[in-house]
């Protein structure tokens, strides 16, 4: 049975477990990784940005009109002698399967993989109203048989070894099944499965699609299950949640493109069947088929109206989400989703399963953007996560202690900064005035060694402004300098270092004293009334008319400024323009340098040393920047040594790794190996909250590899 | 015909483990597939949609070939099938996809539950994408009941650690035999 925990201390027990299977993640990476490869590989010469946006497009345009596109499907497929049902809850669609079958004297019945079944626990109703139902796709039985709900969303039974598969078809048929010997696995199943077939009234699928303008559902499916389930028995059921209605076929033959290729790799399944109405059926009494088509709500029409969250329903349920996730790939589908998983997981269980099985898992994610730029549906997954975890705090009426303290310390930012002051003194103990706390404070556990802390700086990049700045004569570009907390107030030679190129280019560098943080902290513990807030005062801080750019050493300031603030204001008519403008001028330090500088080789350092590059989630995926910083390091000389993932999160998220250490220090752990195996001196990077992390995780490694900020080596 | 589309429906389907070759008439489709039934000791074969005149033929060279060629309805037979030939409706030279109208029920049977699959596809009936069949099938979908089979190689898994296992519910075999001219 599944068993999601329903608060974090359960989560965090679940998390060790699954942090502790060795072959979970073994497997889990060399899916990661072969999916990537093979994603590729099915998208060459092909332009995704456009197929995306089609299907995007194509769902939005849908879902406003599910009812009218449920009234003319409806019209059209009891025309041609189908019965379609409506169901408006899990229970009421349980109740019509279990109704069809009564009437129909059925016995057995066999299933097609139909992750809306899942959604409504099906079997469990079924078998309780006394019938014997068989789960025929491989991995579906697989885990029928181990009473188990599924690990991913297109491969359930991923997270199991062939070793535990051959121990339970040894169980199962009283036959020896050898590990190494797939095949014979994979031909016992066929053969049990033929008999189950042979012997089933009643198949029961799902639909990839549901065309409205001829009532004609469409199923893909690989192994031929759905075609055996759809036409031996004599009754067949579809189960369809209503958000699979699309108006015609074109727009089934636009998710088709993608869906497989972007699940699998494959361009196209091995089967895609399209069935309208009832066929000849040789088993049946009538001498044709009796097919009903149940269509599910269970939430969905009202997620629909949501102006924010009906994106969650452009979901054509390709697993992707989850291929690329950092977390899933170290915990697997069952910790990090409840029936459905994965990022969309986190966002749909909350609708479909109630807030007590998304308190935990929904806080569970990096923001890093890995799942979002493969998203064949153009979804925003990490914005409508915060927006979940957001409904979760409220309908539990109660926040962590660090929302409280986020939101009174941020809104106000001559109490944020003069406690920042603060903490330097107070940390003094602990980090001798070194760069790092050299023991933990007291309220932080031992699963946060995994990397140093930092120490506060002695005196922040704003109290140093007065004697930093300059005034350039004719200057060729006049922009405000975006600290961001941390370049601030830890890493303030990073901003120092910025300046010496900039200056000398004829940049006159302003640094209005009144920013303060970006407000990506309060995003992410999704007190987005506080995150608008602190965005505000940025923005009067900062006339961005003034300027011709606002510059940012911070991949995460400079995405959340750019990307977010427009997001946060959009419709609010009083604010939107002049948020518009300010985001339309912010710019990350490499294409400053590279694009509006266009600065050469020879007014760069020649470093020569051999470097290795991160590229944070915010800068590749967020800002989609990624030629011109490995420019820059190539110009300036230095030999780029590539890593493996660099565009991997480097599993800092901000709070993230304060609230799931575990994680974190795992993430890292790879992000340092690779780094390590290039055999570079020095890691660079272009956010100092990587940087944090980076430099925190190799200092404990007792390594001498530097991490520094790209603007430090140039 | 395009020559570059035949091209590429040959190679996208063998990457999907479809068996393609080139055939001239129907007299050379049904020995391909006596060759391949006598290879693989099959001895049970349906062929249903077959023109009058090829079942005739077809039937003859069974008989003497010791192979039992079923008859309809494929519903009393469900466990004999070893092989079944068809023809294929068009082809889809993208993804290297054969496209079977299904609605007959021997067609349905014949192709899920034989062992091997063999399916005649004209050389004139591959169209480049699926994009370019989506008028046509709009019109059949239009003119209920009808079973549409979108066929790219043989039933595969990868649910046992993602390692690609071909035969798991449908045929073990997907054989594709484009004929040149157009004759059925």
């Amino acid at each position: 049975m599944i068993q999601t925990a329903q608060d974090m201390k359960t989560y965090k027990k679940q998390l060790q477990e699954s942090l502790g299977n060795s072959f979970l993640r073994t497997s889990l990476d060399n899916f990661g990784s072969s999916y990537k490869a093979s994603r590729a590989k099915a998208f060459e010469n092909l332009d995704f940005e456009d197929m995306r946006n089609g299907i995007a497009e194509s769902k939005d345009a849908a879902l406003p009109r599910l009812e009218e596109l449920l009234e003319q499907f409806t019209g059209n497929a009891e025309k041609a002698g189908v019965k379609v049902h409506f169901a408006k809850d899990a229970e009421e669609a349980n109740t019509i399967i279990s109704d069809i079958a009564k009437k129909g004297g059925v016995k057995n019945i066999v299933k097609a993989k139909s992750m809306t079944a899942e959604e409504t626990f099906l079997n469990a109703h079924l078998e309780k109203d006394g019938f014997k139902v068989t789960e025929t796709d491989l991995g579906e039985w697989i885990i029928q048989l181990r009473n188990e709900g599924p690990s991913h969303m297109v491969m359930p039974a991923i997270h199991l070894s062939r070793g535990e598969v051959a121990e339970l078809f040894t169980t199962v048929t009283g036959k020896k099944h050898e590990p190494d010997d797939i095949n014979g696995m994979v031909k016992t199943a066929r053969r049990e499965l033929r008999q189950a077939f042979l012997e089933a009234d009643m198949g029961i699928s799902g639909a990839n699609f549901a065309i409205a303008e001829s009532g004609t559902i469409g199923i893909v499916t690989n192994e031929g299950n759905g075609r055996l389930t759809t036409t031996l028995p004599r009754i067949h059921v579809a189960l369809a949640g209503i958000d699979k209605l699309v108006p015609d076929i074109k727009t089934a033959f636009r998710i088709l493109k993608v869906l497989p290729r972007n699940a699998t790799g494959q361009a196209i399944t091995s089967y895609v069947t399209w069935i309208t109405g009832a066929v000849e059926c040789g088993a049946s009494p009538t001498g044709t088929k009796e097919r009903h088509i149940v269509f599910l709500d269970n939430g969905r029409l009202t997620l629909a109206q949501d102006p924010v969250l009906c994106e969650s329903l452009r979901c054509i349920r390709c697993g992707a989400c989850a291929n690329v996730c950092p977390i899933y790939r170290l915990v697997g589908g069952h910790k990090h989703g409840h029936v459905y998983i994965g990022a969309i997981g986190l966002i749909l269980t909350c609708f479909y399963h109630g807030v007590e099985n998304d308190r935990a898992i929904i806080r569970n994610c990096l923001n890093c953007q890995a799942c979002k730029e493969v998203c064949p549906s153009g979804i925003d997954l990490p914005h409508l996560i915060k927006k979940v975890y957001r409904r979760v705090l409220d309908a539990d009426g109660s926040k962590p202690v660090k929302n409280m303290l986020l939101s009174t310390m941020l809104r106000n930012r001559k109490l944020f900064h003069f406690f920042l002051r603060r903490a330097y003194l107070a940390q003094l103990p602990l980090s001798g005035g070194g760069p790092f706390i050299r023991h933990l404070p007291l309220l932080l556990g031992k699963e946060h060694g995994f990397r140093s802390l930092p120490a506060i700086a002695k005196t922040p990049f704003r109290d140093q402004w007065n004697t930093l700045q300059k005034q350039v004569s004719s200057p060729k570009y006049r922009i405000a300098f975006f600290g961001g907390c941390v370049l601030d107030f830890v890493y303030p030679e990073q901003g120092k270092a910025f300046l010496s190129l900039v200056q000398e280019q004829g940049v006159q560098v302003e640094f209005p004293m009144k920013q303060t943080c970006c407000g990506l902290p309060a995003m992410m513990s999704a007190e987005e009334e506080t995150a608008k807030e602190v965005a505000i005062q940025n923005l009067e801080a900062m006339d961005a008319g003034k300027y011709d750019y606002i510059v940012t050493l911070c991949a995460s300031c400079g995405s959340h400024l750019k990307e977010n603030y427009p997001k946060m204001f959009n419709g609010e008519p009083e604010l939107e323009s002049k948020v518009r403008e300010f985001a339309s001028k912010v710019i990350d330090f490499s294409s400053f340098m590279v694009n509006v500088l266009e600065i050469s080789a020879e007014n760069l350092g020649s470093g020569k040393k051999k470097v290795a590059y991160h590229a944070p989630c915010h800068l590749c995926r967020g800002l989609k920047v990624t030629e011109e910083p490995r420019k820059l390091l190539t110009d300036a000389g230095l030999e780029y040594a590539p890593a493996e993932d660099e565009d991997a999160c480097c599993g800092f998220g901000g709070s993230y790794s304060v609230d799931f250490p575990e994680i974190s220090s795992e993430i890292l752990k790879r992000k340092l190996d690779n780094v390590e195996k290039t055999g570079a001196e020095v890691l660079v990077t272009d956010c100092p909250g990587c940087v944090m992390q980076l430099r925190g995780g190799m200092d404990r490694r007792e390594r001498c590899i530097e991490v520094r900020h790209i603007a430090e080596v140039l | 015909m395009d020559s570059e589309r035949l091209h590429t429906m040959k190679e996208r389907a063998e990457s999907v483990q479809a068996v393609v070759s080139h055939v001239r008439d129907m007299s050379e489709v049904i020995r391909y597939t006596i060759d391949l039934m006598h290879k693989q000791e099959g001895s049970v074969l349906a062929a249903p949609g077959l023109s009058d005149h090829d079942q005739v033929f077809l039937w003859k060279e069974c008989e003497a070939e010791a192979i039992q060629l079923l008859t309809s309805p494929l519903r009393n037979h469900l466990s004999e099938i070893h092989t079944s030939l068809t023809y294929a409706d068009c082809g889809i030279a993208e993804t290297g996809t054969l496209v079977l109208d299904s609605s007959s029920e021997d067609i349905r049977i014949a192709t899920m539950l034989a062992e091997t699959h063999i399916a005649v596809l004209s050389a004139s009936q591959i169209y480049a994408d699926a994009v370019s069949l989506e008028e046509e099938l709009t019109i059949l979908q239009k003119s209920p009941p009808r079973y549409m089979a979108f066929i790219t190689g043989p039933s595969r898994t990868a649910d046992i650690e993602r390692v690609l296992t071909i035969g798991v519910h449908g045929p073990q075999e997907l054989h594709i035999l484009i004929m040149e001219e157009t004759e059925k």
